[in-house]
């Protein structure tokens, strides 16, 4: 399947993109526009003005795609809830990851383009999400 | 010299419910948008603010009222530094109430606490984060805030 976003992926896009390769559709190829005009039909659009797969009410992207693909894991929530922070910094979760995933991925889409921003933090949602877990399983922060 | 670029939110909300005017309100804030009038609202133009107004334009929309955002420049320079200026002022203005604050909790007896320094830093990002025009008193702040936790660890060991 094909999946269109906004170019300039930050942790919003980054974060969805490795939810939809890893929990959705694992052929996902993913093309970038500057402009929700320029999306192909047959695309599916997120993280984009009027995409249905977006920011609705004050939860971000990412958590949209958790609640539509009913995706209930509980480390996911926990990815979730980072990314919001990172995302929007709105304080409704308390999350101080976020301060600092927000600025690597901010700092690497200045020196990659958006291709390699996504193969970069693929493995970095990987490990975020398998320390989740790790947390989630010990009650407690992993070492 | 090439004028400089804004977004500018434009936006209609219906005065009740109050929740969502409440709740955009808090955005606009934490934006550190200028309100230009009664509905309209601007930020210097770049990729992160074009796409924060942007969703903000989104839940205006959802909440039953009507917005677009719009890429604009002024029509002079001497406006676009006065608007520049005055979003300056207005968040030197909170720098200048957090260096007091730092002071004030500085004098307090035994140093400040932990609490208050979290309190400071925390209250410090804020105001980074909608500061768009970096000003010196933006680094007196910074300076501020690291001295006070600087005492406290000194304190400490």
């Amino acid at each position: 399947m094909r999946w269109a976003t906004r170019r300039g992926c930050h942790v919003d896009r980054a974060a969805c993109a490795w939810l939809v390769r890893r929990f959705i559709d694992p052929e996902a190829a993913f093309l970038f526009v500057d402009d929700d005009a320029d999306i192909p039909a047959d695309a599916t659009a997120f993280d984009i003005r009027g995409a249905e797969l977006s920011h609705h009410g004050a939860d971000c992207s990412f958590e949209t795609f958790l609640r539509r693909h009913d995706l209930h894991d509980p480390a996911l929530l926990a990815v979730g809830a980072i990314v919001h922070e990172a995302d929007l910094a709105d304080e409704r979760y308390d999350a101080p990851e976020a301060a600092g995933l927000d600025v690597l991925i901010r700092g690497l889409s200045m020196v990659v383009d958006d291709e390699r921003v996504l193969e970069l933090t693929g493995p970095l949602f990987d490990g975020l999400y398998a320390y989740e877990q790790r947390s989630l399983a010990l009650g407690r922060d992993p070492s | 010299m090439e004028l400089a670029k804004w977004a500018l939110l434009a936006y209609r909300l219906p005065r009740e419910p109050s929740t969502p005017r409440i709740a955009l309100w808090r955005q606009l804030r934490r934006l550190g948008v200028a309100q230009l009038s009664d509905g309209v609202v601007a930020l210097p133009l770049d990729a992160r603010t074009r796409e924060q107004l942007e969703w903000v334009a989104d839940q205006v929309t959802d909440a039953g009222g009507e917005a677009s955002v719009w890429l604009a420049s002024l029509a002079s320079r001497s406006q676009e530094r006065a608007l520049a200026r005055r979003m300056a002022d207005a968040i030197g203005v909170e720098y200048r109430a957090l260096i007091e604050e730092a002071a004030a909790a500085d004098r307090g007896g035994g140093g400040p606490g932990p609490q208050a320094i979290r309190r400071l830093r925390r209250e410090l990002r804020r105001i980074r984060a909608r500061d768009y025009f970096p000003q010196p008193i933006a680094r007196e702040a910074q300076l501020a805030v690291e001295r006070l936790g600087a005492t406290t660890t000194e304190a400490a060991s």
